[in-house]
């Protein structure tokens, strides 16, 4: 396993369900990726990705409900607005947009999510650790 | 159309107070002042060193009637207020100047020697008495001015300089903005980790901004949830501009407040273009431009939002 952290953010009712479809159905995938399991896409403040690129993480995956099934109707209509502009503001902060990548998945494709982990697997892979480049290192300070 | 005095007073009759500019007895330039009479209207002024976006006050006189001399690029705070439900239309009435491109006090300063005496008449300026090419201190977020003719204007200042529209500078243009642009993504990361490093924390840029108006609840300062600490470590100088940035998405107008405020030269306003020009490609939407719009971040397009995520 690579020295790469990657981090999900996963609706709890479309993508956690179809993440978990794919493990229990066997499905092979990467295992880099450490997912977090929240209500729904539009809980994703885009912060919170900008936040795990700065404590670490290389590359950053959001995974809700298909635009029109989102459990709260329109949780995601929203979080796509602000997970798009976090996309294209990216590169102004100076980080590579290929390392944030957001889709939809739902409860019953778990061999889509596989499809899906494994290809941000690659695209991390191909770009390498993510440095922060803060004077002093990337060493993360201890929060309380 | 009238002379600047004459239209404060004119608006006075119907306000608490004006907010406006007068001349500072120490520098000689303009500073900020509230006219609460016609009497007091009598010493206010409007020249290219009323570089301050007065609508940053509005917010806090929620309870008065306030009338305010705004350049075009204000006047478009102003509207963003509305818009945000910060400012009641029917509280606030507009007195328009005109503006020609503001000057960098500071870059003038520094060049001819604190307090040097600035004249700007007709398009020519003169420190301490000799003539000094005009275009060479521009403040910098007038070079690429996209201001558009106020769109709520009750009392419209006479004098030449534009209302709307990119104002003359001379031909120049943002030698920064252009570098910035031609940058790899690398160079940018590194741009901005040594210049969060002269980060002292003062919140000058939140607290100069109209629309940075949460005030005490303010996510740059809360450390409970631990966004980011107070420390002056670049790493969390930088997390807390992305909070503000993240919270101006659809609401900055550009008015380049921020960046001017800001005491050891970071230049803010690169982040806030950009994130202007994508709310414009995105969203077809300029902030400030209409009083009667939704702003793009509180809604969404079931038709044409249809980003897949790349």
């Amino acid at each position: 396993m690579s020295d790469l952290k990657l981090i999900g953010f996963l609706c709890n009712w479309c993508s956690y369900a179809g993440a978990d479809m794919a493990g229990t159905s066997r499905m092979k995938q990467p295992s880099g990726l450490r997912i977090i399991r929240l209500p729904c896409t539009g809980r994703v403040n885009p912060l919170l990705i900008q936040k795990a690129f700065q404590e670490g993480a290389d590359g950053v995956l959001v995974s809700g409900c298909h635009p029109g099934d989102c459990h709260y109707n329109e949780g995601n209509y929203y979080a796509r607005r602000r997970l798009e502009l976090l996309k294209r503001m990216l590169p102004a902060w100076g980080i590579d947009p290929q390392r944030f990548h957001y889709t939809w998945v739902s409860a019953s494709e778990g061999a889509r999510w596989a499809e899906v982990v494994a290809e941000f697997q690659a695209r991390i892979e191909a770009l390498g650790k993510l440095e922060m480049g803060y004077p002093g290192g990337d060493v993360v300070s201890q929060v309380s | 159309m009238a002379d600047l005095i004459t239209a404060i007073k004119k608006v006075l009759e119907h306000t608490d107070l004006v907010l406006g500019w007068t001349t500072a007895t120490s520098t000689g330039v303009a500073a900020p002042a509230r006219f609460y009479t016609a009497d007091e209207a009598e010493a206010a002024v409007f020249d290219s060193t009323c570089v301050h976006n007065l609508a940053v006050h509005l917010p806090r006189l929620k309870d008065k009637d306030v009338g305010i001399v705004a350049k075009p690029c204000d006047a478009q705070s102003v509207v963003e207020l509305v818009v945000e439900r910060e400012v009641a239309r029917g509280k606030v009435k507009v007195i328009a100047a005109p503006c020609r491109a503001m000057l960098d006090v500071k870059l003038i300063w520094r060049r001819f020697g604190y307090g040097a005496r600035i004249e700007d008449e007709g398009g020519r300026l003169q420190v301490n008495g000799r003539e000094v090419p005009r275009e060479d201190f521009i403040l910098r977020k007038c070079l690429s001015c996209e201001s558009t003719d106020p769109v709520i204007v009750d009392e419209q200042v006479e004098g030449d300089g534009h209302t709307g529209g990119p104002p003359d500078v001379g031909g120049r243009t943002d030698d920064l903005k252009e570098r910035f642009a031609a940058m790899s993504v690398d160079e940018r990361r590194a741009f901005w980790a040594e210049q969060f490093s002269r980060c002292i924390r003062c919140y000058a840029c939140r607290d100069v901004c109209p629309m940075c108006f949460c005030r005490d609840v303010c996510l740059m300062q809360t450390r409970v949830p631990h966004w980011t600490g107070g420390s002056v470590e670049s790493r969390d100088s930088e997390m807390a501009q992305m909070i503000r940035v993240s919270h101006l998405a659809g609401r900055c107008t550009g008015c380049g407040e921020c960046e001017r405020a800001c005491p050891v030269g970071i230049p803010l306003l690169l982040l806030m273009n950009e994130q202007y020009r994508l709310i414009e490609e995105m969203f077809d939407y300029r902030p400030g431009s209409d009083i009667e719009a939704r702003p793009p971040m509180q809604t969404f397009s079931i038709e044409t939002d249809l980003w897949e995520g790349g």
